[in-house]
């Protein structure tokens, strides 16, 4: 690793000050993204500001119904929150579905979101790749694509974003709050990570300096039914191959409405639109479901070493509709 | 906002500890170097749980913590957590239930298992997802965690057969027990010790041309690099064996070819190992490249780019074929004639790594008198003393190697992969160097499974009898040739020796090729046909409508059988003893009992059954022999000094109990001492599966010898006749006089007499040993994920020595052998780099992975091996692959030939979903 020096914030806007006035700096947040990354090379910032002791680590619920997550809350906090499990089931088996015990009493919220991509060249620096060294050339391409996107890739980058938890987000409409030097903003999930297109190296719509300081999640009662799935290569601990989350609420056999997003696909965790459209008002069967999955298919483009992904993508949207549906019509 | 981060204040196992970490220094390293030496490395990158301590009562991965982090915090370490005599609860589960084999992961196990709750303990495969064990296949671990106990008391005369605990099992638990890296930096021999890195070659082949070291040699803290113009010129084999002339001399310690990336091309010792990484970057190579050939076909072709040019001893016998192996006995050209149904697929297998948890690693010095001593992590020390002697020109009395408690070996370590540029090192500048390996230079730059393409053809009659048996296989070996001739005459022997056939016939070929080298691994050649001919059996008898117990039954051999595989020059293989008809009863019925989980709910679920069986000849055909060395000590205990090394297989364990059962004691009056070329007499090496049956057999005479050197002196020294005296624990019983060991001594000494004996064992006549798998499992065909339902195991090892240790290397076997078949894989690109050198994208087996197995023991007692023990740690992996691809098969309908099988490979193959 490369030297850097370490300070420890004691509030939001000192923080911000000190990473948006120095090129170097970053946030350091439960460190096990950061710090691996450091160790490989992929990051080198001379300055890390830890943000672990900011008052950010609370689940408060919203006087809309919905719910508020600080940006330090630990993963494994999150995941065995009360309401979290009750309200929204998905979130909770999508964190404890990533990474290992030890991890997530690290790996906070914010850090979560901002996880970057397992993509094996882009961690390994000897290796061209246009995400960490812009203009390099992406070594994916015609190279080793079987973790790879199927949906929304470019010519310049093939990655996928490998966050669980980010997956359930997006299904569940989150809003990302984020503090920069001039104030408060709030982005909506969908368009905070952004698809590769000329520029991969641009992970989200964050700012150098900015600080997510919360994610809010809306009440959606129906998410009390919800589910999260995982294709991967080993039963404990992998990143997806694809994942699934999904929320359902059906009356009288039809669908009233859906959330379905998809993980292990793009550039970003991945809401399913097109799916969704073709879910609400039509009958809760498998064959809606399946038509819903090949509706959202339809756009994916895969490469050379990932086009199992389409079936076992629309196979396990499939499957776990039906299982929801199934839970719904007792 | 700021405070001083220079000084980092906390506490670490209750003391208080003011230091400086190193600007980017990680929690692991800082804690280690303030002597916390039970925190181990297995990665470095959150993925292993070898480094787990607690920050403030939480288990976290250390080696992912900023040290400065831990400022004001309290660290707990597996040492602060309970002592030798004051156990932790958890480390004493750990011990009661042996849950450790190599006990390197197991610091990091207990830190994860002590903190869990209630609920999490009911659900481990999730709990544990973080710590990565590749010895125990988890039985062990789950045993502990769960409070059970499986050691047995240590009874004089009951020693042998018992199930004792290992003799540093405390010191395991508790994080005392020192590995190959742990020694601390104040420790007066490692003064002013020096760092070593190597950089490694960015190509597949090439030639060098010019390095330029003058920015390197400027970086302050950079003491000596060395290219491959600072090396003695001469040749050799990384591989060890007894007779080196089985391996190609093909190596040079460095070399100015470099002939597959990641191979070593220049080696820089520094003052800090962060200086030696930084000059290792500033050095500049000018590369010739040379055209490279990946695929063993086409390293075969003539116009291939050839490998290797060192001439005769080094060519192979044609191009890049380093060995080829021929042979047939009957006709299978006859056979195939009188066959009614043939059965013909290629079949392959993927190159795999070790994953030993400790990576490779040495620390060379001088002493005074100019000695060079040299600590590492080996499973064949004499012979690493041996090659150090060939390259450096030394004399064996100046080097001496030794190991501390090896962190797994499995094969990887029957090669000298870190200790010849230690000792470089250490000669040119005289001090003390340290070189350990990173987890991703365990995947770039040692040595794998050799990956094999097997073809095979059966033949046999409608009633199942096979009458032509055909294979044709193609190893890999990689850009070096270690291992290569051995590998694959194994992978002719025991499988085909296996089934009984009149015609027989095999073309091998092991080729090089510019990929990381092939290697010796647990199986050893023997791994890969198996897998094939156990998926051809099956194919075949599904053709013929034979049931797949039945066609097994009907062709394996049977004692009285003419042992042979495709040569009919006689060989030293013999039945000591045979067990594979119980083996085949005792799955076939565990897996008819219905026992195991239930097949999961939903239609997508389809379930099959498979089984497959090996043979291993117990030990290498080539030489190998062991020497032991015991006496008694003044206050009447036995000191034992045994050559072979201890690495988690539990030979120090099991040596001590053939010793007490020959000596009327307990193992616990026994001290052993291993692997250390000063301190016991010659082993070759603790592989091949010869830790029982030739340094076993080595300890067995000698305590035999010794047990006769006492008892005629305590005849001589009671008056009483020979045939009335015997050993009783501490003490020899001379008709009813009891003379205590202790005293014993006392007056022989006194007279000048002295209560030694030595011994030593060679390898012949083999015995055979036979393991059957079997496992009914589920695969889901929407998401192709494939959940083991039941998993039986048959094993015949004759006499059991230590039946806990027995069954954990069985378990061992079996997970290794689950990882084999559906996850491992080392991939490369079209440039020959390993895509995945990271045990985040090679998986091996977690937790969750591995389902607890049911293992049978054949009730046989050998009379070859030593008190009717033979081999055991070796084989058990061989027929779990094939059993699994037999019930995939089974399962699904569509045949998967080639490992691994993961979700997207028989996704693939399975259509669209219902
Ligand atoms: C072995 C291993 C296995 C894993 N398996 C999985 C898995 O299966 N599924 C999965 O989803 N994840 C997995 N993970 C990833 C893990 O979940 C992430 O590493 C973790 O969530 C990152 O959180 P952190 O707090 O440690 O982030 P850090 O490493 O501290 O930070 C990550 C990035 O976010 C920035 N940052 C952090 N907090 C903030 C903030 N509040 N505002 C602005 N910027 C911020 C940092 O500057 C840095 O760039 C795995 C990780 C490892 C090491
Ligand atoms: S896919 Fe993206 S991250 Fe991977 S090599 Fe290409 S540019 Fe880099
Ligand atoms: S060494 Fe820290 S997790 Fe492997
Ligand atoms: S005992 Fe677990 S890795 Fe060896």
């Amino acid at each position: 690793m490369n030297p850097f020096a370490y300070e420890r914030a004691s509030n939001a806007a000192g923080a911000v000050a000190a990473v948006a006035g120095h090129p170097g700096a970053a946030f350091l947040g439960g460190g096990t993204n950061l710090v691996d990354h450091m160790r490989l090379g992929v990051a080198s910032p001379d300055l890390l500001v830890d943000i672990t002791k900011l008052p950010f680590d609370r689940v408060e619920e919203l006087p809309s119904g919905g719910v508020r997550i600080g940006a330090g809350v630990r993963n494994s906090d999150l995941a065995a929150d009360q309401l979290i499990r009750s309200r929204y089931p998905m979130l909770s088996q999508a964190l404890l579905s990533g990474a290992s015990g030890q991890l997530r009493n690290l790996a906070t919220t914010g850090g979560n979101l901002l996880q970057r991509t397992r993509c094996v060249y882009f961690q390994d620096v000897t290796t061209p790749c246009n995400k960490r060294e812009p203009g390099t050339g992406c070594s994916a391409i015609g190279g080793y694509t079987r973790y790879h996107a199927i949906l929304g890739a470019s010519e310049h980058c093939v990655a996928v974003h490998p966050s669980d938890m980010a997956v359930a987000m997006v299904a569940l409409d989150a809003t990302v709050v984020v503090l920069g030097r001039l104030g408060e903003r709030r982005v909506k999930l969908v368009e905070f990570h952004r698809l590769p297109g000329d520029d991969p190296w641009q992970d989200t719509v964050l700012g150098h300096g900015e600080l997510i300081v919360a994610v809010e999640l809306p009440a959606l009662p129906f998410a009390t039914r919800s589910a999260y799935r995982k294709v991967r290569d080993r039963a404990s601990f992998a990143f997806a191959l694809v994942s699934v989350a999904a929320a359902l609420d059906v009356e009288g056999g039809t669908v009233r409405d859906a959330r379905v997003a998809l993980g292990g696909v793009a550039h970003k965790p991945w809401r399913a639109t097109q799916a969704e459209a073709a879910l609400r008002g039509a009958p809760a069967t498998a064959e809606s479901f399946r038509r819903a999955a090949d509706a959202e298919l339809a756009a994916a483009r895969p490469l050379d070493g990932n086009a199992y992904k389409i079936p076992m993508v629309r196979n396990t949207m499939v499957a776990v509709l039906r299982d929801l549906s199934a839970e719904a019509t007792p | 906002m700021n405070h001083d981060p220079a000084i980092t204040s906390c506490s670490i196992d209750g003391r208080a500890v003011f230091a400086a970490p190193k600007l980017g220094q990680c929690l692991r390293t800082f804690l280690r170097e303030q002597g916390a030496l039970g925190i181990k490395k297995g990665c470095d990158a959150g993925d292993c749980g070898a480094c787990t301590v607690w920050l403030d009562g939480e288990p976290v991965h250390s080696c992912l913590v900023p040290a400065f982090r831990a400022t004001g915090g309290e660290v707990t370490t597996i040492e602060g957590l309970g002592q030798p005599g004051a156990l932790h609860e958890m480390q004493r589960r750990f011990l009661d239930a042996q849950g450790f084999q190599c006990g390197f992961c197991t610091a990091g196990m207990i830190m994860t298992a002590a903190a869990l709750d209630e609920a999490q303990r009911a659900d481990l495969p999730h709990a544990l997802k973080g710590n990565l064990c590749r010895c125990t296949g988890y039985r062990a671990v789950a045993d502990a965690i769960g409070g059970s106990v499986e050691a047995q008391e240590d009874v004089a005369g009951q020693a042998c057969g018992a199930s004792l605990r290992n003799p540093f099992g405390e010191a395991i638990v508790t994080g005392h027990a020192r590995y190959t890296m742990d020694l601390s930096a104040d420790e007066p021999t490692l003064e002013g010790l020096l760092h070593l890195k190597v950089l490694r070659a960015e190509h597949a082949h090439a030639r060098i041309a010019r390095i330029d070291r003058t920015r390197a040699e400027a970086l302050p803290g950079v003491v000596a690099i060395f290219t491959w113009e600072d090396v003695p010129r001469r040749l050799y084999s990384t591989a060890t064996h007894e007779d080196h002339l089985v391996d190609p001399d093909d190596s040079y310690i460095l070399d100015n070819v470099v002939r597959f990336r990641g191979q070593r091309v220049a080696a820089v010792v520094a003052e800090s190992e962060a200086i030696a990484e930084a000059a290792c970057r500033l050095l500049v190579v000018e590369y010739e490249i040379l055209p490279a050939v990946f695929d063993p076909e086409a390293a075969m072709r003539p116009d291939a780019p050839v490998l290797h040019d060192k001439g005769p001893a080094t060519l192979g016998s044609r191009g890049n074929i380093y060995a080829e192996i021929h042979g047939e006995v009957g006709s299978v050209a006859d056979g195939f004639a009188a066959a009614d149904a043939v059965h013909e697929r290629t079949y392959s297998t993927s190159r795999v790594q070790h994953v030993h948890l400790e990576t490779h690693g040495s620390i060379a010095w001088r002493d005074e008198a100019g000695r060079v001593h040299v600590r590492t992590s080996s499973q064949a020390p004499f012979i690493v003393q041996q090659k150090l002697c060939h390259l450096f020109a030394l004399p064996a009395r100046a080097v001496h190697v030794f190991t501390e408690r090896v962190g797994g070996g499995f094969g990887g370590k029957q090669e000298m992969i870190t200790e010849d540029l230690c000792v470089l090192a250490t000669l040119a500048t005289g001090r003390p160097v340290k070189w350990e390996y990173t987890r991703q230079e365990q995947f770039t730059a040692a040595t794998t499974r050799h990956q094999m393409t097997t073809r095979v053809k059966l033949g046999a009659t409608r009633d199942g009898t096979l009458t032509a048996i055909e294979v044709r296989v193609v190893s890999n070996t990689g850009a070096y040739g270690g291992h290569a001739g051995e590998t694959l005459a194994a992978s002719l022997g025991g499988p085909l020796t296996a089934y009984r056939c009149a015609n027989k016939k095999a073309d091998g070929y092991a080729v090089y090729t510019n990929l990381v080298p092939g290697g010796g691994f647990r199986g050893y050649g023997s791994s890969q046909t198996t897998f094939a001919i156990e998926c051809a059996i099956d194919e075949l008898a599904i053709k013929l409508g034979v049931h797949k117990f039945t066609i097994r039954r009907k062709n394996m051999i049977r004692p009285g059988d003419w042992i042979e595989s495709v040569w009919s020059d006689p060989s030293d293989v013999d039945f000591g003893s045979y067990g594979l008809d119980q083996c085949m009863d005792n799955v076939e019925s565990a897996l008819a009992s219905g026992r195991g989980a239930a097949k999961p709910a939903g239609e997508a679920w389809l379930e099959g059954t498979g089984i497959a069986l090996a043979m291993l000849e117990c030990g290498p055909p080539t030489e190998h022999r062991s020497g032991a060395e015991m006496r008694l000590v003044s206050d009447g205990r036995y000191h034992l000094a045994v050559g072979s090394t201890e690495m988690g297989n539990g030979s120090v364990t099991s040596h001590r109990q053939i010793a007490a059962e020959l000596l009327d004691c307990a193992a616990g009056q026994i001290d052993i001492i291993n692997a250390d070329t000063d301190r016991a007499p010659y082993d070759t090496g603790t592989f091949a599966s010869t830790g029982t049956v030739v340094a076993g057999q080595a300890v067995a005479l000698t305590a035999a010898a010794l047990r006769e050197n006492l008892l005629g002196y305590a005849s001589h020294h009671t008056g009483a006749e020979r045939a009335v005296c015997r050993l009783e624990s501490d003490a020899v019983l001379c008709g009813d006089r009891r003379v205590r060991l202790a005293e014993l001594y006392a007056a022989g000494s006194a007279e000048g007499h002295r209560f030694e004996a030595k011994r030593k064992a060679y390898l012949s006549p083999r015995t055979v040993a036979f393991n059957v798998h079997g496992v009914r499992l589920a695969v889901h065909r929407v998401t192709a994920e494939v959940r083991i339902l039941h998993s039986v195991h048959g094993a015949d090892i004759g006499r059991l020595i230590n039946p806990m240790q027995c069954r954990g290397q069985i378990d061992g076997a079996i997970g290794m052998g689950i990882g084999w078949a559906l996850t491992e894989n080392m991939i490369h690109d079209d440039g020959g780099a390993v895509v995945n050198p990271s045990l985040r994208n090679y998986r091996i087996p977690a937790f969750a992975d591995v389902p607890p197995s049911e293992v049978y023991f054949a009730d046989t007692h050998d009379r070859i091996g030593p008190l009717g023990a033979k081999s055991q740690g070796e084989c058990a992996i061989n027929p779990v692959a094939p059993a699994i691809a037999n019930a995939i098969a089974d399962a699904t309908g569509v045949r998967f030939a080639h490992l691994p099988l993961t979700p997207d490979r028989i996704f693939a193959d399975l259509g669209p979903a219902r």
